[in-house]
């Protein structure tokens, strides 16, 4: 194809092409057009290409050109793409006249007329957004397109294959042949429900010659409740949905937030349209007029879009990646590097969710609530009072105990029994273990230890020198527990009394006293509760009594006090009721305000004021302020405008990325210069305009795809297609799917062995063995995320995940060769065939297995295949299904 | 075109038409042996494999490896100069409590805490002048990992894995052990948008039977001979499934997978048994579980596991908030077994290509903590302009200080690291370099370093 340029190139190659006239013709606009929205400003790949200076400095790679000399210049090998690296410009070659004009102004020269001072000078202050950025692709607006003329005109069933063939033509390329029909309806089956087709209705469709077959497959499909679990679960991939959120070592739990993934799912089985299933995840608090008893707006749940992920910051670039494909996120520090999204728009968005705020909305009567509440309450109340009681009698025990410290020293020294001196039995006994180990973290037993040490060396201790040593120390310990006692006082007082002290945050920020710490060390030996912390794990101190240990110091009255506190905590703890339901949502804050640009991202560098309004590049000219409370619903509605250039095209190419792997624009989250470029622009636009005209509706969508030959065709391989297209970017055949995703694999293997539990909705599962729910209501977990779901690539929920991964490798065999999970469903499937095979024989078996798991008749090889197996195996239907489920057959889609 | 080239050129997102073309256009030795293939570096490397010991929580400098005659001159004085904000409320100087000694050749000070490693520390390189950007553990733990505060990016073992395959096609690549979890847990060893395959293989070394330590490598209901009827049945079935679809690459790398797997079997128990050692070995390794993880570190590495990446424990042991005294005790604890591990690698020819890296999240102020004290006012809090990292084995220059803190230990002055740059220079002894080991996700480029690191070359021998 490039010699044919070249040619042409050749045969204008002689014209004068040194002239202004010449460069402002045939070179300035080729360049603008082509060129300048990357190789300006953006300076992608370090090239910029609005002067000759610029051509001439070129990028990364060195000059782009040579004058004089087009075959040496990078510029031409791009733009020819024969370069081995650049093909540009990415979105398609250029005209052929626009190639020859280039090369004839690099051989004469590459000469670059200088252009008049601008006679207004630039405000370098203000961001202004240039023309050619306002002109890229993605910002204009959908247009919706005439389907173009093709030469095979008996391929196309739908106006999308007359898109798709007509840029396959351009190519040379031609569809290979249509899938066949069982094929067809096992992509069908798992595109929109994520578990293959049950045997009857392979053998429906199969049977059903009429035209309009599978469109009632389609319909079918849509209209089962299994779709939205299927798709809703991609739409929790982007909104980064978990039943938790990132904790140290576990899940601080959202008790509530799957109530936002059911509303997910609903919508999608309801065919919400998308422009309310947009604005309400934005906005829906003030969106509806309140209904129901709870007074709760209608799409209230979607709120949970926000109110699970972490901040204004995360709102912001979250929504835009989402809903518009941009990556305002990028703006947060500087101007955006290549799309036109000034910082001062960044902090114009982050503060409409700044002025807004997550809030627990009840599902149920204030009275329920508050009675709730109430109770909680009085637990916790109990519960420091026993604390109190407990501390308060352990600390009396402890300083009277401390007062016999010689005694319990002199008893211990004598081998003494503790009735004998009046001593409390295990506190003596505690004493003796202590005094056994002669390391001690202070000194101030030294003498002691010393004495002890003597004594165990043969030599006579005097005894008075035994007495006066043990007064001592206890002297010491006394005057110690005093100083900490003055001390405790005072940090007390520091901390604001018994409240501050119960808070965490007031204990982690007030300067306290603490004894010297060789001193703290004999205190806590002594006195401390038991505590581990920081890989220290103190057992208690020898004269320390807890709320297990007290009980025998008190009085009788003391006693029934106590046991009274306990019996009152246990029974309000049994009157609680299960929390009452609510939702994660948002609500606008009572002052709503703008914000200020904070200087390279810096919250203590701010600049000027940044008003809540839209971007300035989705606005016609300078975006309005947004009036109403923190702005959202205003967002909502721009965002979820069919005037909004982004946002159905968005969405047609996530659905269209499901539905064949790759989108029409590969960056699905990236609609920005250095996202792709659409494949098939003028495809994506049709499809754009179809959808904002069918009210939004994403069933109709998919049902104008899946009814396309192109969805329909087959995945055979053609040498002659892949030698111009080995990615299949243009549509030649379908992609296979080598791998199911997680939840669509871990789904089937119920499914197929009748074990699936299909129940709709309700609360997260953990995934166990014992877990037969569709995976979509297991327990997704920010810090803990399920093993054998992440092996198999489900996405991680810290982060919108726009695209699920595919990989393969040993670990996900050893999953199917040895989990307990996959022999449960081998045994569970081996049953089934067992079944069939007593009403026939072990080929009927067989061929059950085969309808099951592939949706088609086993081929005689294969059934001999088993039949030897089998035979080998002394007849373990187990080990064969499991070798079924193992095979690359059942967890494909051909 | 290259598999690396391949893997940035599939495009965002790895989809199916992405890996089916990597798949198709890769060799077809490569197609067998997957991802985890051995792939060319971009240069002669001096190492083949890292062993990162994270003592996780924060490892004190100043009472460690950055001795400070200057604090204990000035012991109970207020820092001079202004105000310093730190992450709570920080009090006056404070000396360590333990006695430095000059070791080794080279004379450099180690403190009495860390006998074992002072008596090696001519294989140690001391990078004194670390330092991160975020005071609380979660950012920094990432940024140490990952090189980026926030979750999401893919830690430095899922980077040398996609960038250089793994030498043992029967382990998996990159393997992270602790008994439980560090803070953050798999976040610290996640692959984020590169394939999973890169993904750290979690093993908690907390578990004493080998069959337990790798998820279902064990089948409990069939015997070897019966299984491997079994495994010979499935490609029998693969074979047939794909002579029906005709020429399909991507699915024969799963295929290829179930081999490996099969081997694995054997192969990572093996690895994990440590009774495989001789008592004397392990006696020197003693039996606490960081003393095993750093003898299950030895023998994964001998195996060629491309990074094995070992927690100190649990949360965050090295977190000395109320008391630094208790360093002596976790410094107790790490020291024997590491020593021992040096000695390990040398004495299988391993310590010359094979990268130890020993360090924390950051370090601690060299003033004492007044407050959020739950027991005791003897601990150090956070510090993150200065903190200390060590450095052994393959091309690294042994018994040498790099970098330094001001007089008090608190800020790096001079050669100052940080975590991009000490992530560019393992990449570079790796034989990688840290621009060119990009991957394209969501239209960009990223790398481990972000858009920073500059290879540290004093330290390089």
């Amino acid at each position: 194809m490039w010699r044919q340029i070249t040619l042409a190139a050749c045969a204008s190659g002689l014209l004068i092409a040194a002239d202004a006239d010449f460069f402002e013709t045939r070179v300035r606009p080729v360049l603008a057009k082509n060129c300048y929205s990357c190789h300006t400003g953006s300076r992608l790949g370090g090239l910029q290409l609005d002067s000759r200076e610029g051509l001439l400095k070129g990028g990364n790679s060195g000059p782009a050109i040579v004058p004089g000399d087009p075959e040496k210049s990078l510029l031409m090998q791009a733009v020819l793409r024969v370069h081995e690296k650049f093909k540009m410009p990415p979105q398609g070659p250029l005209e052929p006249t626009e190639v020859a004009g280039l090369k004839a102004w690099i051989k004469s020269g590459a000469e670059w007329p200088v252009a008049p001072e601008p006679a207004v000078p630039v405000d370098a202050s203000v961001y202004t957004i240039r023309p050619e950025q306002r002109a890229f692709w993605a910002f204009q607006p959908v247009k919706k397109q005439p389907p173009p003329a093709v030469k095979n005109v008996a391929w196309p069933k739908s106006t999308i294959d007359r898109f798709v063939l007509a840029a396959l033509e351009q190519r040379d390329l031609s569809p290979v042949g249509p899938a066949e029909k069982r094929d067809l309806l096992r992509r069908a089956t798992f595109d929109l429900t994520g578990l293959p087709p049950a045997p009857e209705e392979v053998d429906a469709f199969l049977a059903d010659p009429s035209p309009g077959s599978f469109a009632k497959v389609v319909d079918r499909l849509l209209a089962s409740a299994h779709y939205g679990e299927r798709w809703g679960r991609y739409w929790l991939d982007l909104a980064r949905y978990s039943d938790g959120d990132l904790g140290a070592s576990k899940d601080t739990p959202y008790a509530n937030a799957y109530r936002y993934r059911d509303w997910v799912i609903n919508a999608f089985n309801a065919d919400l349209p998308y422009d309310v299933f947009v604005k309400a995840q934005i906005a829906a608090d003030l969106m509806d007029p309140k209904d129901g008893p709870n007074q709760v707006p209608k799409h209230l749940a979607a709120l949970g879009f926000h109110a699970l992920g972490h901040g204004a910051d995360d709102q912001v670039d979250v929504s835009t990646r989402v809903f518009l494909g941009l990556t305002v996120g990028c703006a947060k520090c500087h101007d955006h590097k290549y799309d036109p999204i000034p910082t001062k728009d960044y902090y114009s968005l982050r503060g409409v969710f700044k002025s807004s705020e997550v809030r627990e909305y009840p599902l149920a009567s204030e009275a329920e609530v508050n009675a709730y509440k109430a109770i909680q309450k009085q637990i916790e109340e109990k519960k420091f009072e026993i604390e109190d009681f407990v501390k308060k009698h352990g600390d009396e025990v402890s300083d009277v105990l401390a007062t016999k410290t010689a005694s319990y020293l002199l008893a211990a020294w004598n081998g003494d029994p503790a009735d004998k001196s009046g001593l409390d039995a295990e506190t003596l006994q505690r004493w003796q273990s202590y005094l056994k180990d002669p390391r001690k973290d202070h000194p101030f037993l030294k003498p002691w230890l010393d004495l002890m040490e003597r004594r165990a060396r043969g030599e006579t201790v005097p005894m008075d020198q035994v007495r006066k040593t043990a007064e001592d120390f206890q002297t010491f310990v006394l005057a110690m527990n005093a100083e900490k006692k003055g001390m405790d006082d005072r940090n007390y007082v520091a901390m604001g009394g018994a409240k501050g002290v119960r808070d965490e945050r007031t204990r982690q920020y007030t300067n306290l006293e603490s004894l010297e710490i060789v001193k703290y060390y004999l205190w806590r030996d002594l006195a401390s509760d038991p505590y581990k912390k920081d890989f220290v794990d103190f057992k208690g101190g020898v004269y320390h009594h807890g709320a297990k240990q007290i009980d025998r110091f008190l009085p009788p009255l003391l006693q029934e006090h106590l046991a009274a506190l306990r019996a009152d905590q246990d029974r309000l703890q049994k009157s609680l009721p299960k929390q009452y339901p609510f939702l994660h949502a948002v609500r606008d804050s009572a002052k709503p305000a703008n914000g200020k640009v904070e200087i390279r991202g810096e919250p203590a560098n701010l600049g000027e004021e940044a008003p809540r309004r839209f971007l300035a590049i989705l606005s016609p000219g300078e975006p309005a302020p947004f009036t109403k409370g923190s702005g959202r619903l205003e967002l909502a509605e721009a965002i979820a405008s069919p005037d909004n250039p982004l946002t159905a095209r968005v969405m047609v190419n996530r659905v269209w990325q499901l539905h064949f792997g790759e989108g029409i624009v590969r960056t699905t989250a990236n609609f920005g210069l250095i996202g792709d470029r659409p494949t098939h622009p003028e495809l994506l636009d049709y499809l754009s305009a179809r959808f904002i005209e069918s009210g939004w509706s994403v069933k109709a969508l998919h049902r104008e795809i899946m009814l396309s030959s192109t969805y329909g065709l087959s995945t055979r391989h053609s040498e002659k297609n892949y030698a111009v297209d080995a990615a299949n970017r243009y549509l030649w055949r379908a992609n296979l799917r080598p791998r199911l995703d997680a939840e669509a694999l871990r789904d089937s293997l119920l499914a197929v062995a009748g074990t699936l539990d299909r129940t709709v909705g309700g609360e997260p599962v953990p995934f166990d063995d014992k877990n037969r729910r569709r995976s979509v209501y297991g327990l997704v977990s920010r810090t803990n995320p399920d093993e054998t779901l992440a092996l198999f690539d489900f996405p991680n929920p810290n982060n919108t995940s726009e695209q699920r991964m595919v990989t393969v490798g040993p670990m996900q065999r050893l999953f199917f060769l040895n989990s307990s999970f996959v022999a449960q469903q081998s045994r569970m499937l081996a049953e089934k065939m067992t079944a069939e095979r007593l009403r026939g024989d072990d080929k009927a078996g067989i061929r059950e297995a085969y309808r099951l798991l592939f949706s088609r008749d086993p081929l005689d090889s294969e059934v001999t295949i088993g039949l030897e197996f089998l035979q080998k195996s002394g007849g373990s239907w187990p080990q064969y299904a499991q070798a079924l489920l193992s095979s690359s057959e059942f967890s494909s889609v051909n | 075109m290259n598999r690396r080239e391949l893997l940035r050129t599939a495009g965002a997102g790895f989809g199916m038409a992405g890996l089916s073309s990597l798949l198709q256009a890769a060799s077809k030795t490569e197609t067998a042996s997957g991802a985890l293939a051995v792939k060319a570096p971009h240069f002669t490397p001096k190492a083949k494999r890292v062993i990162f010991i994270f003592l996780n929580g924060g490892m004190s400098q100043v009472d460690t490896f950055d001795p400070k005659p200057m604090l204990a001159k000035h012991h109970g004085e207020p820092m001079p100069g202004p105000k310093i904000k730190t992450d709570r409320a920080s009090g006056s100087l404070m000396r360590s409590p333990f006695e430095f000694r000059k070791r080794g050749q080279s004379g450099l000070e180690v403190s009495e805490i860390f006998p074992q490693l002072g008596a090696r520390i001519d294989d140690l390189c001391v990078i004194r002048s670390m330092y991160s950007d975020n005071g609380n553990h979660g950012p920094s733990l990432l940024l140490m990992n990952s090189g980026h505060g926030l979750a999401g990016r893919p830690s430095m073992g899922s980077w040398l894995t996609y960038g250089l395959g793994t030498e043992n096609q029967n382990l998996p690549g990159f393997v992270a052990l602790c008994p439980g979890y560090p803070v953050l847990g798999p976040q610290l060893w996640d692959s984020a948008f590169l394939p999973s395959s890169y993904q750290g293989a979690y093993i908690r070394n907390s578990e004493r039977e080998p069959e337990k330590l790798v998820r279902n490598v064990r089948n409990k209901d069939l015997t070897l001979a019966e299984q491997e009827r079994q495994l010979s049945l499935v490609g029998k079935l693969n074979e047939s499934y794909l002579s029906q679809i005709g020429h399909q690459p991507q699915l024969e790398a799963s295929i290829a997978s179930m081999e490996v797997a099969f081997r694995m079997q054997m192969e990572a128990p093996d690895v994990l048994d440590l009774t495989k050692e001789s008592e004397a070995t392990r006696a020197r390794y003693g039996d606490s579980d960081f003393g095993r993880g750093c003898l299950m570190s030895l023998r994964l590495a001998e195996r060629g596991v491309r990074m094995v990446q070992l927690y100190f424990g649990n949360f965050q042991p090295w977190d000395s908030h109320d008391d630094i005294r208790v360093h002596a005790k976790l410094a107790e604890a790490a020291d024997g077994p590491i020593a021992a591990l040096l000695d390990d690698l040398k004495a299988r020819g391993l310590f010359k290509d094979t990268i130890v890296i020993i360090g924390s999240e950051f370090g601690r102020t060299p003033m004492i903590q007044n407050s959020g004290l739950e027991r005791v006012g003897n601990g150090r809090d956070h510090n993150v302009p200065g903190y200390t990292t060590l450095l052994a084995g393959g091309g690294i220059k042994g018994g040498m200080a790099y970098g330094a803190t001001d007089d008090f230990g608190f800020k790096a002055v001079e050669n100052r690291v940080h975590p991009h740059d000490l992530h560019a220079t393992i990449l570079h002894l790796m034989g990688l370099d840290h621009k060119r080991l990009t991957y394209r996700y969501s239209g960009r480029d990223f790398r481990l370093t972000d858009v920073a690191g500059e290879v540290i070359q004093p330290i390089i021998a």
